[in-house]
This record gives structure tokens, sequence and C-alpha cells, in this order.
């Protein structure tokens, strides 16, 4: 599998890569068990994901879409089950999840910045130490990806002095620099005030219509209609329903889909 | 109400200064031994009768030493049974001023402790300590009662036992008790070329030296004959330095007036031989040892 | 009509219903005594004293209270009738000249002199704390089981050391390693060894405050090092510790001023005359404490500055900590 270094004159978002070899899945997750302790957390998750869709998770706490993207980004290893990553599995032993993690970007929900770096330097961090990218290599990355967001002005800021959505918004360019196959993004609104969300989810809409393949677990449904090819709904660990929005949405299979989204929509997330 | 704050504040600074000069009037310590602010009564005449107020404890002669107390200036570390040097003199003290032996009460002082402002909980103490002018400043001293002697000490076989003209000495590291002239010696009269280590107290000078920490030590002469003869049998003492005119006196608070007392009893002693016969009995002073020169 | 246990002028009960005591409602004290009003009559949320009520008055209140006790103090202290001999006992101006100064031929050193020899075995030990302290934290903090072994050792380091009155690991060191005759190690100076006990000491301690600002590093700190795929290595270098340290800057200090203290034990060993040997040698021959009172203000000349600086770090960095929290 080639990779694509940065020469400084890519654009900006990252152009859509090329399709996964043999089977030409992005990802696929084979019955994945994890358990933490004596807490069974996923129960057998199968979810096959194709370059450049968007899938967002949706489910409540403690469903398990926070753990199942972090055995993706492989932050905790799984207790049974497989990966395979465009084509290569990276649940075997002898992979070193370093390499793995480089391909993927991963945005949480709070805290992502380093708080004692400007915003440049946090964005620059990882491809300097990381991929071996000159200082100055770096930085014409970043600041295109921060002028292409609206961020470049805020390059020399410390975190502290941006909004939450600003930060997250850093957060996810972040991410980008390091040119990343697949985006995996946790709840990166949740924690936002309401006015702030906006901004954030136009960062997301660009990226998929970029073609970037990415998985989002969220609350906001209304915007998972709208962005996402495939939602897929976990409960206690099991996926269980997947589809286009419009049938997962309008008419959903399960019992159990229903109540979730009817609970959903009464909380006003709809 | 802010009138009933300032008021309570300046009470407070009144109280204060109240309490201050109530204080001012009661006498320290509340006793005629030592002058102060409300003591008048002159000492005047040193029979048993009239020194009692001007004791520590009236009826008691209270004695201070360290702990624990050395030989030959005491003996099994108790200084009540009236052997050593410094316990006889107590005693033989004690008897000129009408005491019995058994009105001799003994306290433990630590050398640190002794000079401290403030009142004492004894009438003197006996404790190897030399009288320097300096000294006499915080404290009062009573006539010297010995005359102390430098003497070096080191083990047997070492360099310096063989080698010690002046020049050589400067090249030693010395061992010194912090509080006695021994290191104000070896600064003034050695000059050696290495600072000298200096210890709390006599028992660490003499870990020092049989640990090979220290080349010598330097302490009065019949500390170091006790030492070298009886303590550390691989010791020896190498030679006395010259004279040094230095005394041993007897330690009272500053202002005591019982030390007029107690400096015609000594002077008594000294004319009557009685302190010569003690140092021969307890201090073994040999005529033999070498004198080195620094 | 006014009912049954009314109290003073100006109020005015609520009526009560029919058949039911007459209620005094929501006032358990009664009317207010200095405003004299009802419940929501007067003003009943101003403060009752005059002197708090404003700031200038409060301001005023506080500093003529404490000038008072302080006054009171210095004057108690200035009146005692032992005051003249404390004084000239503790704080003769003379005798801290020449205990500053020193005089080796009457038998005492310098304290000054002395007080360098504190400040260069502070620094020296300061150093290697900050590494070997680091380093047993790192250990302690790791998972892996190749390192089990040392974790092991790191936590029986730490509980001994932290346990065992830090004089006598000085005087082990200071005294058993040239006992033991072994090449090199036991032909070291004297202040070689206190430095080496203050340093093996006070890692234990410093490497739980070190363990302290690690685990208060937040979670997704690291992990979003991790995810963007840096090294362990590289995260803890450029992520983690830069927070972990900055954390644990106040708890540092407090050691670093206890340091600078001990650093006086090491003159049980003998030849290393640091500044409060020198001030117990001067005390012991001249019977005088101004000696004390010079290393006293001597090692709060070190501290204080110590201490302002760090609070100045404290401040400038408190901002940038609270990144990520909207």
């Amino acid at each position: 599998m080639s990779q694509v270094a940065g020469t400084g004159t890519e654009p900006s978002v990252p152009a859509p890569r090329e399709t996964g070899a043999p089977d030409g899945r992005a990802l696929r997750i084979e019955g994945l068990h994890k358990s933490f302790g004596a807490n069974h957390v996923l129960k057998g998750i199968d979810l096959a994901v194709d370059p450049h869709e968007v899938i967002c998770l949706i489910g409540a706490s403690g469903s398990g879409k926070s753990t199942l993207l972090r055995c993706v980004d492989l932050l905790e290893t799984i207790d049974s089950g497989r990966i395979v990553f465009f084509g290569h599995e990276i649940t075997r032993e002898e992979v070193d999840e370093v390499l793995v993690r480089r391909q993927m970007g991963m945005v949480f929900q709070a805290y992502n910045l380093f708080p004692h770096m400007r915003v440049l330097r946090n964005v620059t961090l990882a491809p300097v130490k990381a991929l071996g990218l000159s200082v100055r290599e770096a930085e014409e990355r970043a600041m295109a990806l921060l002028g292409r967001f609206g961020l470049a002005d805020k390059a020399g800021d410390y975190p502290d002095r941006l909004s939450g959505g600003q930060q997250q918004r850093v957060a996810i360019i972040r991410a980008l620099a390091m040119r990343p196959r697949l985006m995996l993004l946790d709840e990166v609104t949740s924690a936002l005030d309401p006015e702030l969300v906006g901004e954030v989810l136009d960062v997301i809409r660009e990226l998929a219509s970029g073609g970037m393949t990415m998985l989002i677990a969220t609350h906001e449904m209304g915007f998972a209609r709208e962005i996402a090819t495939r939602i897929v709904f976990l409960e206690d660990g099991v996926i269980v329903e997947e589809g286009p929005p419009s049938q997962l949405f309008d008419a959903p299979a399960d019992d159990r889909t229903r109540r979730f989204l009817g609970r959903a929509v009464g909380a006003g997330r709809g | 109400m802010i009138f009933r704050r300032l008021a309570v504040a300046v009470a407070v600074v009144v109280a204060g200064t109240g309490l201050g000069l109530a204080g001012m009037s009661v006498p320290s310590g509340a006793s005629p031994r030592t002058e102060g602010p409300g003591n008048t009564a002159p000492l005047r005449s040193c029979t048993y009768s009239a020194i009692q107020p001007f004791l520590y404890s009236p009826g008691h002669l209270t004695v201070a030493t360290d702990a624990p107390a050395y030989a030959p200036w005491f003996e099994h570390n108790r200084p009540s049974d009236g052997k050593g040097y410094e316990s006889a003199v107590a005693y033989a003290v004690a008897k000129r001023l009408g005491f019995k032996p058994s009105q001799v009460k003994w306290v433990v002082e630590t050398f640190n402790a002794s000079y401290a402002p403030g009142p004492k909980h004894f009438d003197f103490d006996i404790n190897e300590i030399s009288v320097t002018k300096t000294r006499a400043k915080a404290v009062t001293f009573s006539s010297g009662y010995y005359t102390d002697e430098e003497a070096l000490v080191a083990l047997k076989g070492s360099p310096i036992t063989k080698h010690h003209t002046p020049a050589a000495l400067k090249t030693y590291v010395y061992g010194a008790e912090i509080g006695t002239t021994a290191l104000q010696y070896i600064n003034s009269r050695i000059h050696p070329i290495h600072t000298p280590a200096t210890f709390t107290t006599l028992n660490d000078v003499k870990s020092a030296l049989v640990d090979h920490r220290i080349a010598a030590f330097v302490t009065d002469t019949p500390t170091a004959q006790y030492i070298a003869t009886t303590e550390i049998k691989h010791a020896t003492v190498i030679g006395q330095f010259p004279v040094s005119n230095q005394h041993y006196g007897l330690l009272f608070q500053k202002g005591d007036r019982l030390v007029k007392c107690v400096d015609k009893a000594i002077a008594v002693l000294k004319r009557t031989g009685v302190l010569h016969r003690l140092a021969k009995k307890y201090l073994r002073v040999y005529t033999s040892i070498p004198v080195i020169k620094p | 009509m006014p009912a049954e246990g009314s109290t003073s002028a100006g109020v005015t009960p609520l009526p009560s219903a029919p058949g039911l005591p007459p209620a005094i409602v929501g006032s358990p004290g009664g009317p207010d005594p200095v405003t004299g009003g009802g419940l929501l009559g007067g003003d009943p949320f101003r403060r009752r004293s005059r002197l708090f009520r404003t700031e200038r008055g409060r301001v005023v209140t506080s500093t003529v209270s404490t000038l008072a006790v302080l006054g009171g103090i210095v004057t108690a202290f200035l009146l005692a009738p032992g005051s003249r001999q404390v004084r000239s006992v503790f704080f003769n101006a003379h005798d801290m000249w020449r205990a500053f100064i020193g005089d080796p031929h009457t038998g005492f050193y310098s304290v000054g002199k002395g007080i360098l020899l504190n400040i260069e075995m502070f620094l020296v030990a300061e150093v290697l704390i900050l590494v070997l302290a680091l380093v047993i934290a790192l250990v302690r903090q790791s998972r892996s089981p190749v390192l089990f072994p040392l974790r092991m050792l790191a936590i029986a380091y730490v509980d001994f050391f932290r346990g065992v009155p830090l004089i006598l690991v000085i005087f082990a060191i200071g005294f058993g390693l040239p006992a033991l005759y072994l090449p090199v190690i036991s032909y070291q100076s004297a202040v070689v060894y206190g430095v080496g006990a203050l340093v093996i000491a006070y890692s234990a301690y410093v490497s739980e405050v070190y363990r302290a600002g690690l685990n208060s590093v937040p979670f997704s700190q690291i992990a979003s090092a991790r995810s963007l795929g840096l090294r362990p290595r590289t995260a803890l270098r450029y992520v983690v510790l830069p927070q972990a340290v900055r954390t644990i800057i106040p708890p540092l200090l407090n050691d670093f001023i206890s340091l600078q203290k001990d650093t006086a034990l090491v003159a049980v060993l003998g030849v290393v005359i640091e500044a409060n040997r020198a001030a117990q040698i001067f005390s012991s021959t001249v019977f005088n404490y101004s000696g004390f009172t010079v290393a006293a203000i001597l090692f709060l000349l070190l501290t204080i500055p110590l201490a302002r600086f760090t609070d100045h770090l404290i401040a400038r960095d408190r901002a940038r900590r609270l990144a990520g929290s909207t």
C-alpha cells in the first residue's frame, strides 16, 4: 500500500484515496468483542465501511459507540474478532499500532488540544515528529488547512483563547494534517454550547463532500440524517439496526430503534 | 458600630502594653539570686544560712553537668558518687559552703543549653567549660578550678605519630568537638590546610578517629590520656601543646550572686592544695608527655 | 386585627385562615431588630454591622485590627522583662556581623561562606533529584511486563526512603560507604556523600509528586497524542510531561524549600561547615545565638525570592491549563 507523503503543495482537504485492495473495503470489523473487567461492552460487532462512506453511529450513552471507535483506532486491545483496514488486518500481534494510527485521525469530545502549545504547534507537532516533515513543510501544511477553515488568524494563539467550537475545529484540522485515510469523530459536538455546534458541523460537512471516509459517533440526529451515507444504531454493545438515513429515521425496522428515536426526538435533538 | 470595633482594637494594644508594664514590676525569676530589676538584696556573707535565699533550691546545692558525663571528670557517668575530678571538686566546694554531700543535687544540662538566656535551673554548671572574655558576657564564671592544656590524640602507627613537625602538622585533617577551645587552637596555632572536622559530641570525635575519617583530634590532656589508655586502646597521645593559660570555670547564670562565695571556696581549695591533690588522683597528669610545637 | 403573640410595633401579621392559629409567616426570628421591618419591609438583606457594609469599611477594619494585633505582639516583646537579654543574645548586631564574617583563629567560621556551601549542595542536589525522581516515577507508571522487576524495585525504594529519617540516610551513606573501602566510591568527600544522600532520599518523595502530576493530565490528552500516531516516548516528552510539570510546581517548590534547609543535616558528617554548623560553632564558642539569626536571615533570602518567582510561573501558566473546557 503506497504512502503518500506531503509535498507541501497538496490541496488543503485531502483528495479521496484509492480504494482498498483486495475487497475494496476501507474498514471491515468482524466479530469484535471488548470487555472492561466484568463489563462486556462490545458483544460481537460486524461492520463494513466502503471508502468515502460517512457512517454515523447513534445510540444511548454506554451503548459502546466510543469504545468501538477507540478499538478501531487501536487505542484499546480487543478481546476477540478482527479489524481489517484497507485490506490489512491491523489486529494482528505483530502490527505496530502507532503506524496504523498515523493513517487514522481521531477527535474526541473534549480536552483535545494541547494547552501548553500554540495552535500552530498543536497542528504541526505530529507531522514533524511522526511523519518526519520539516518544520517549514509542516507549518505550510498547517497554515493551509487553518486558512481553509477560517482559523488562520488563530495560529499564534494558545487554545484557551479559542472558543470551544474553534478548538474542536482545530482538533479536526490537527488530525487532517496527518493526511489520514479514515476519520473517527467521537461526539465532537456534545460538549459544545449549541451556538458553537454549527461551525464544527460545517467542517465535517466539507470533509464529507470532499470524500473523506468517516465514522462519526453523534447525538445530532438532524445532522446525521443530512450527512450520513449510513446510520448504525448501537444498543448494549450490539448493532441493532443499520441502513440509509431515510430508512432508519423514517421507517425503523426494530422496536428498540423506534424507542430510541422517540426518546431522542423528544429530547429535541432531532 | 465602627467605634465599638475601634475600641476593641485599641483595647488589645493597651492590654498588651499593660501586661508588659505589669510584667516589668515582677522581678525576673522571682528570686534574689540574680541581679534584676526588682532585686536589691545583697549577699552579705558566705555562711550557710546567708546563702540560702540565693540558691536555686534552698537547702540544696544544685549542680549541673552534661550527659554522658565523661571520664576522667566523672566516673561511670555517675556524678553523684564523688569520683572523677569535677565531681570531687563540686563536692569539695559544697563542703566549704557548708553542705553535706547528701545535700548536693545533680541535674543534666546539655552544653548548648547552658548558655541560653533566661533563668537557670541549677546553681552552677561544671562541664569542662573554658572561660573566655566573650563568653563571660553571656554568663558569669567562677575563678578557674583547672588550667587546661591541649593534647593531640591519634591512632598508633598512623603517619602523624612519626611526622609531626610544625610543617607536617599542617597537612592532616583534624577533628574537634564543638564548643571546646580545641577548634580555636587548631586554627590559630596549627594552621591546617584542610578545614578541621567538627562534631557535636566527643563520642562522635572518637568514632571519627577510629573510622579513619580524621587523622587526629585535639582535646584537653586529661581527657586525651583517658581515651588513649582506657577507651581506645590503639590510640596514643602524641604530645601536649605548650601552655595555653586557659582555665575551666564553673558556669553561673549571668549576674548570679552566689559566685562570690564560690570563688572564696575555690581560693581556699587552691591554697590548701586540695585541687592539686584531686588533680593528681584523678587526672594523673604525666609530666612525661612530650610537648610538641604547633 | 392583631394576632396573639404579635411583637413590636411595625409588624403586620398576615391574616390567617379562619380556624387556624395565627401565622407569622416566614420570619422565624421575629422582625429585623435593626431595620424594624417585617419580612419584606425595610431592607432585609442589608448587612448588620456598619463596619462590614462597604468595601472601604472592610478594608479599614482589617487593617486596623491587623496592626493592633501585630502592635500588641511587638509591644509585648519589647516590654518583657527579659527582652533586653534576649535581644542581645539573639539579635545582637555586632555578633551577627562577627558570625557572618567568621574568625577561624577565635574558633568559629563564617556563616556567610557557609551559606554558599548550602547553595552549592542544594543546586547540585536539586538537578539530580529532578532527574532521578522522574525516572522512578516513569518506571512506576509503566505497565509493560518487561519492567515489572524494576517497578517492584521502585516501589520498595520509595517506601524505604520515605520511611527512614533523612539523617540516618546521611549517616549510613556518609559513614558507611567510606568504611567499605570500595574503589572510587569510598574515597569521595563528605559533601559528595551528603549530596548523594539528599538525592537518594528526596527522589523518593519527589517521584510521588511527579506521579501525581502525571496522573493529573486528562486522559484525552494522552489519547489525542496517541491517536495522532505519536510514539509513547514522544507523547510523554511533548504532551504529558510539560502539562504534568506545570501542575506540580507548587508541591515541587515545597520539597525544594525543605531541601534547602535539609542541606544543614550534611554537617553531621563533620567536615562540612555549612551555614547552620557555622552558626552552631559560633554560638558555642561565643555563647551567643546571633549566628543562628544570621543563618535564618540568609535562608529566608534564599527561599522568599524563589517562592515569589514560582508564584509568577504559576500565574503565567494558569490560563493555559484550562484549555478544552467550554
